[in-house]
């Protein structure tokens, strides 16, 4: 008996195409698979997109919501991942839209991890503080190309399906985007 | 500008494997990987109540829908072919002008008429967002009534400057090519800006 679902009849996690397909059929809770399976990931991308966790907790819990009411829409489901990602992206650039300027400062992100109190931890944290540092010196097309390749580990063809942009495009961003973060990393105190 | 070689880049993308890159192009690959590894951290929340809570909520009723449609502004689009915009326009900005005339859309001075034009063949739908939608879907739906791929709406709006974006298939966001005025989003992309004047008197 599986009584969470999380599992199908064969034994193993279902594709992500058994669960559109079970959501779609009537079983809500099935949504919340989806929820597990990329939650994480795209609060991640979020949070270092938008430079809040507050603002990334918003726009993901509105872009999941939206994707459970538009699901019918997501015509290649293999796809899954990225049609998330896209939404939430979109999600981000109405964020982005809505706020001004002023309101926006990137070098406010908290850290992700929680440093803890040993040495090491502590030394991890100020080694993150200065990647995001730098990070956040790079043009937001070549931030999002580096969080897409590099901490979300898509694929050429995921990132393509996510931003709606060429293959060639977004390897030549992504080549530009590690060479000036490495720039910004070699100028980091 | 750092510039790094072609073989970092073959690596990091899978193509070749790291025993091929010298030691200094060693330390760049792996200074990039400690990097994407650090921003991998976290997160420390989950929304995934916040969202079930939604999903498990009942739809709301007829009754409950159209009670808050009256309760909220909304933006009336009118969908017309183009030949007949222009004469749609100055019907309106005549019934603007025309005080005392019995009910019907009076324009105030602090508002103007905007047309949304955009060619979107095999499109399933498309509306406009923007400034004056507070960026929420829904409230600017386009129509392509005789199935040319082109769809059109006729808004009324604050007078002033609005930016906006088409949304096709309510996913993908198009700025639109004819607005010939535009702005950064933010997001190294570009909204469309609209300057609305008002109707004349």
């Amino acid at each position: 008996m599986n009584p969470t679902g999380v599992l199908s009849s064969a034994g193993r996690e279902p594709s992500d195409a058994e669960i559109v397909a079970r959501v779609l059929a009537g079983d809500a809770e099935a949504f919340g698979l989806i929820i597990r399976r990329y939650e994480a990931g795209l609060l991640r991308y979020a949070t270092r997109l938008l430079g809040s966790a507050d603002a990334a907790a918003d726009a993901v819990a509105e872009g999941l919501v939206r994707a459970y009411r538009h699901l019918a829409s997501c015509r290649d489901t293999g796809r899954l991942k990225s049609w998330l990602y896209r939404i939430i992206g979109n999600r981000c650039r109405s964020h982005l839209a809505r706020r001004s300027a002023s309101d926006m400062s990137l070098d406010d992100i908290p850290p992700l991890a929680d440093p803890g109190d040993t040495e090491a931890a502590t030394e991890r944290a100020d080694q993150l503080a200065s990647v995001e540092r730098a990070l956040n010196t790079l043009s937001a097309e070549k931030r999002e190309a580096f969080l897409l390749k590099h901490v979300e580990g898509l694929s050429y063809e995921e990132m393509a399906a996510a931003t709606g942009e060429r293959i060639p495009t977004l390897k030549m961003r992504v080549h530009r985007a590690r060479a000036a973060l490495l720039e910004a990393l070699k100028e980091a105190p | 500008m750092t510039r790094i070689d072609p073989l970092v880049h073959r690596v990091l993308d899978g193509e070749l494997p790291s025993e091929v890159l010298t030691p200094a192009q060693r330390a760049e690959l792996d200074r990039l990987e400690r990097a994407g590894t650090l921003l991998a951290d976290g997160p420390l929340t989950s929304v995934a109540d916040r969202v079930m809570a939604e999903v498990r909520r009942p739809a709301p009723g007829v009754a409950q829908r159209l009670a808050r449609w009256f309760a909220e502004r909304h933006t009336i689009t009118i969908s017309v072919r183009p030949a007949w915009s222009l004469a749609l326009a100055a019907v309106l900005a005549a019934i603007a002008i025309m005080p005392g005339r019995g009910p019907g859309l009076i324009l105030s001075a602090e508002e103007g008429i905007a047309q949304f034009v955009g060619r979107f063949p095999g499109a399933k739908s498309v509306e406009v967002v923007g400034s004056f939608t507070d960026w929420r879907p829904g409230a600017v739906v386009l129509r392509d009534d005789d199935h040319d791929g082109v769809w059109r709406g006729v808004v009324v709006l604050p007078v002033g400057q609005h930016e906006y974006m088409f949304v096709v298939d309510g996913e993908r966001w198009v700025t639109d090519p004819l607005a010939g005025r535009f702005v950064d989003d933010g997001f190294g992309r570009q909204n469309a800006l609209l300057i609305v004047r008002p109707v004349p008197r």
